[in-house]
């Protein structure tokens, strides 16, 4: 009933591990013994050595449209005549709220295309126009290969593969994340992450990984965990660290022997390597984090979700030196963005949360002296449809997301801007591009947005395909798109 | 006595190797030999209690004589037809014959198991215990209990737990609860005026859907306000000249959350692929875009002459012809003709969805995996969707009997379980907290039961009933934890998805100060009468609550180390009542921090 494939993931790690041996053969530096390379590297390293990824996940998909809002006349006017402008009862945004969130690149679009952001994210715009350190990644999602709209309904599948269970909630969450549907347990995070573990870069190979939302494959890998911890840090347990538990220290000996010892029984036995994890990284997780407060405080009175896992991944960085961490790669998340109603009302309240959250974390990294050193950037489950169902839209595939961080080559756009169409009339304009009402065939796909990032992380050409599986289908001119296997908004 | 228990059950373990996937001849020489249903039905109340009594050795204190009894009944009321069925033929444990297997099975029907529930289960046997519970007459519901409180007294939550912690039929609010994580519609996101009468009314259609029909429950959701604020079918309209096109979110989650799901499935849930190998798809995007005009016209039923204006919570949904798309619409192989007017579409709909052969393997397989175990064999899924498509009497979608099917199956009865390491579930934390209070008598002083939302996992349980974070429930039916060997084993482990270094120590901790010891200045507390009584025992009172929370799946040596760590501090008659409440506090805490409570199986 549920697809779960291990044999993929078992093929894909050998596929890994058999790159790292052929390329043993041709002698790269990187084939070398990667433990004692790593080693010699820790060592040599400056005591700045430091690179993070923090993932920012739009759970529900994100609207598109209406977050990278087309702005020129032209894509103004068809974006406008097809979700019907808001004072008319429809989810167009007036083009006089954009103009505070126009966006003004460095170098301006091909035929005159111009984006403005949602209203509410002027944090972010500023950060884009101000300081240029943020980038937009237009239409990007998860592919196999390239893909017209005609091979997208070509029925050979063979010959035009799609990713699975397109427009599925938890399946595009986990394509994203690790490239397969539900059930996958590998995932690119935790593939970059074993590589940090390869080179022996962290001295605690559990820090490598961090969630601060829930459990995500993302970061899953085939050796490293994820560690997750809370906005109000790692939770001790009381009934086991504490002197006695309901008086007894006998009871609090019982506790600690009977949530963390070996059990013969598969999901009882897992269940306590959770809760022994917990126990052994607690007292170092609560020493790293310190205070909640900042010597430079950036978050101000932010109090949103977002905001308070962004706090936690801020003073997890603070304190890598504890957590002896060189590279890290976190995970956090928002939720409520499957607006199939109420976008006009509650997408400004989630926009603002994004962006004020994401700028700033950033400022937050200034402050460190470690902006060049973390790079944020943003993914959801799918874009959604230009076409609106009255007062909001529906599942659709590529959508637009954002990089931020000190080493993005910012205010500047990557990608393809998409069509601004709804026409299923192949023999009229506005048909190419999409798969119906607006559902965008992703002009750069998940794994080169992801090659992009991990290759500023320190990740070798070479290793990039085996953690990022569709990658070697890409780079190149294809239907007159271009797709690099870097997209380059990274320096 | 604890040495007792455990090697009651390694005998009763010894009895059963492996259960036979058909209807096979017992091995003679059984202690306690069990009849095939079919046989024990039409068998003499005498010949029942000839091979139903005699367990022996796990009898608890005061509890065995019951079983000695002889059957008060073999009637097994609504659910006398499935006695006929193929699955049916090949039950062999149809008598509890220890306590422990008694409040194991009862375990996996309802929230807790008590003394009375045991002795019930074995007087009458499973079916008969389970038809009982199907016709018993329906207790009040949620909707009716805040509408009997003072305005603005209670809200949702405090109607969920009400529900859950004390209704006296727990089997149906147990099976309602299993629907609220497959038909889900969340508290967090209701966005409705009446959000509390909402989801009672909602959680009301659930209980009442246990001994419903498969096709009406489906109808019921597909118009009730609560889905159709949730999944947008309210509101929703035809497609129009400006490019508007209907709501689609319905549409799709009904197919992949509700009735058909993902992928081909054969009947025992095996996914079908095609001749490359790879899965078939039950539905493309075409599908959900047709399909989606069915549902376009609904709206809340708010008439002019309502007096009390929350009188369309209690309302199907109401049609308007003209918001209704008269489009064509083709879908799953099944098409609604173009003009076909809006309920003669959704019957369509409705009844192709129905009678999809995904649904049997696909909701019967989450019935399992929510009641009894994780990873079932595929054959026991079969067994089971072969009950809903027919339940002995030619009907299908009969749900009291596809529960039944799950709970009956000898792959949930037999002791074969209970030495798998890979069988068995991961107890909800909502399910433990309400074991809890049902075990040990909680009560709530303002009789408003505010226990609240108990979603934070830091600190709580990290699961609230009724509070889903999205229709997807709070964990995937196909999760598999990454990095463990239950991936390596290819096995899933739904319950988790909600398992991380967080939760683990906000379960334990929130249990430790906030639930298990009285507190004057929290709202419900639990009496602890019987343990209590037991105080001055260590052994004694382990071996209750093993018995009542766990069905005996504590291992001796975890009750001796429970055991052990009670005695001290001593604990006499003379002991002030705060040191005797701590025993009981630090027993119940112990068991239920325990991995094979944890695990229930």
């Amino acid at each position: 009933m549920y697809l779960i494939d291990p044999a993929a993931h078992t093929r894909r790690a050998f596929l890994r591990r058999s790159g790292q041996l052929a390329m043993a053969g041709t002698a790269l530096p990187f084939a070398l013994n990667l433990a004692a390379m790593g080693e010699a590297a820790a060592q040599a390293a400056p005591a700045d050595d430091y690179k993070a990824l923090v993932c920012v996940f739009l759970f529900g998909g994100n609207d598109y449209a209406n977050t990278v809002i087309t702005y020129d006349d032209p894509s103004y006017n068809a974006y406008s005549t097809i979700r019907v402008p808001q004072g008319a009862g429809g989810v167009a945004i007036a083009k006089d709220a954009l103009a505070a969130t126009l966006l003004a690149p460095t170098v301006a679009l091909p035929d005159g295309r111009q984006y403005a952001l949602h209203p509410s994210m002027t944090q972010l715009a500023g950060l884009f126009n101000t300081d240029g350190k943020v980038a937009v990644q237009l239409n990007v999602g998860p592919l196999v290969v390239p893909l017209t709209r005609a091979q997208y309904n070509n029925s050979n599948k063979k010959l035009y593969p799609q990713p699975p269970k397109l427009f599925s909630h938890n399946d595009q969450q986990s394509t994203w994340q690790s490239s397969s549907p539900e059930g996958s347990t590998v995932g690119w995070g935790g593939n970059v992450g074993d590589l940090v573990l390869d080179q022996r870069q962290n001295t605690n190979a559990l820090f490598t990984c961090i969630s601060v939302a829930g459990n995500a494959v993302f970061l899953s890998g085939d050796q490293a965990l994820q560690y997750q911890v809370s906005t109000s840090g790692a939770v001790g347990i009381r009934s086991i660290k504490d002197g006695t538990t309901y008086g007894s220290s006998s009871v609090k000996a019982a506790m600690a022997q009977l949530a963390q010892e070996t059990r013969g029984h598969t999901l009882e036995n897992e269940y306590n390597k959770v809760t022994q994890r917990a126990v052994q990284a607690e007292t170092t997780v609560t020493s790293a984090i310190q205070t909640a407060t900042f010597a430079t405080d950036t978050f101000g009175s932010l109090n949103t979700g977002l905001a308070n896992q962004l706090k936690m991944v801020a003073r997890l960085i603070r304190g890598r030196s504890t957590l002896g961490a060189k590279r890290q790669v976190f995970f956090v998340s928002m939720g409520g963005f499957d607006l199939h109603d109420n976008l006009i009302a509650n997408q400004p309240g989630l926009m603002q949360q994004l962006s004020d959250a994401m700028a700033a974390f950033h400022r937050q990294m200034v402050a460190q002296g470690l902006a060049d050193k973390v790079t944020a950037f943003t993914a959801s489950d799918f874009g959604r449809t230009l076409a609106s169902n009255g007062d909001g839209s529906d599942h659709g595939w590529g959508g637009h997301h954002f990089v931020v961080g000190g080493a993005v080559n910012g205010k500047a756009f990557y990608g393809t801007p998409q069509v601004v169409s709804i026409n299923n009339d192949p023999k009229l304009a506005g048909y190419e591009g999409h798969v119906g009402q607006g559902r965008l065939i992703p002009t750069t796909s998940v794994d080169q947005y992801g090659a992009t990032l991990a290759k500023w992380f320190g990740v070798p050409d070479a290793e990039l395909p085996g953690i990022l599986p569709n990658l070697k289908n890409f780079g190149g001119n294809f239907n007159g798109i271009e797709y690099p296997k870097n997209v380059g908004f990274m320096a | 006595m604890v040495e007792d228990i455990a090697t009651g059950r390694d005998t009763a373990a010894d009895e059963s190797a492996r259960v036979p996937e058909t209807a096979a001849p017992i091995p003679a020489g059984a202690r306690s030999r069990p009849l095939p249903l079919a046989a024990a039905l039409a068998a003499s109340a005498a010949a029942l209690a000839a091979c139903g009594g005699g367990g022996g050795g796990g009898g608890g204190a005061g509890l065995a004589a019951v079983a000695e009894s002889p059957p008060a009944t073999v009637q097994a009321g609504s659910l006398s037809a499935l006695a006929s069925t193929p699955t049916a033929q090949t039950y062999v444990y149809t008598q509890a014959k220890t306590d422990e297997e008694a409040a194991r099975f009862l375990l996996q029907s309802q929230f807790s198991a008590s003394e009375a529930d045991i002795a019930a289960v074995r007087s009458k046997g499973y079916l008969p215990w389970l038809g009982e519970q199907v016709d018993r007459p329906a207790e009040q519901g949620g909707r009716d209990w805040i509408l009997g409180k003072a305005a603005n007294t209670v809200n949702a939550d405090d109607m969920i737990w009400n529900q859950l912690m004390t209704a006296p039929d727990g089997f149906r609010k147990r099976m309602a609860l299993v629907f609220s994580e497959i038909f889900v519609v969340s508290r967090n996101d209701i966005g409705s005026s009446w959000p509390d009468l909402m989801m009672a009314q909602y959680w009301d259609m659930l209980v009442a859907g246990v001994t419903t029909n498969f096709r009406k429950l489906l109808e019921d959701v597909t118009l009730n306000p609560a889905m159709g604020y949730y999944l947008n079918t309210r509101g929703n309209q035809k497609e129009n000249a400006q490019g508007r096109q209907p709501d689609e979110n319905y549409a799709r989650e009904v197919m992949q959350l509700m009735t058909i799901g993902l992928y081909q499935l054969n009947g025992d849930g095996s996914v079908k692929t095609g001749g490359d190998g790879t899965p078939l798809d039950t539905y493309s995007l075409d599908d959900v875009t047709n399909l989606a005009r069915v549902f376009t016209g609904y709206d809340l039923d708010i008439r002019a002459s309502d007096v009390d204006t929350s009188a369309w919570t209690a309302r199907p949904m109401a049609l308007t012809a003209a918001r209704h798309s008269v489009l064509e619409a083709r879908f799953l192989g099944a098409s609604v003709p173009a003009g076909t007017e809006g309920k003669a579409a959704l019957k369509i709909a409705l009844d192709t969805l129905f009678n999809h052969p995904n649904v049997g393997p696909f909701i019967g397989k989450q019935l399992i995996q929510r009641l009894v175990t994780s990873n079932p064999s595929p054959a026991y899924v079969k067994r089971v969707s072969d009950v809903f498509a027919d339940n002995g009497a030619g009907v299908r979608g009969d749900m009291k009997s596809v529960f039944a099917a799950v709970l009956l199956d000898n792959e949930a009865r037999s002791p074969a379980g209970l030495s798998d390491p890979g069988f068995g579930r991961l107890r909800e934390p909502m399910l433990r907290f309400t074991q809890w209070g049902r075990t040990f008598g909680a009560g709530s002083t303002s009789g408003n039961w505010k226990i609240g939302d108990l979603s934070r996992p830091n600190d709580q349980l990290g699961q609230s009933p009724l509070r889903s974070p999205s229709v997807f429930n709070f964990f995937r039916p196909g999760y598999v934890p990454p990095s463990t060997s239950i991936a390596a084993a290819r096995m899933v482990a739904p319950e988790f998805q909600l398992v991380n270094e967080t939760s683990v120590g906000g379960y334990l901790n929130f249990m430790q100060n906030s639930v298990l010891p009285k507190s004057t200045g929290r709202d419900v507390n639990a009496a602890y009468a019987r343990e209590l009584a037991l105080v001055l025992d260590p052994a004694a009172l382990v071996q209750r609550l093993n018995l009542l929370l766990t069905a005996n799946q504590l291992s001796a040596a975890t009750q001796a180390l429970i055991a052990g760590a009670l005695a001290n501090p001593a604990v006499s008659d003379k002991s002030t009542d705060a040191v005797k409440l701590n025993r009981v506090y630090a027993a119940v805490l112990l068991v239920m921090a325990s991995p094979s409570y944890l695990i229930q199986k």
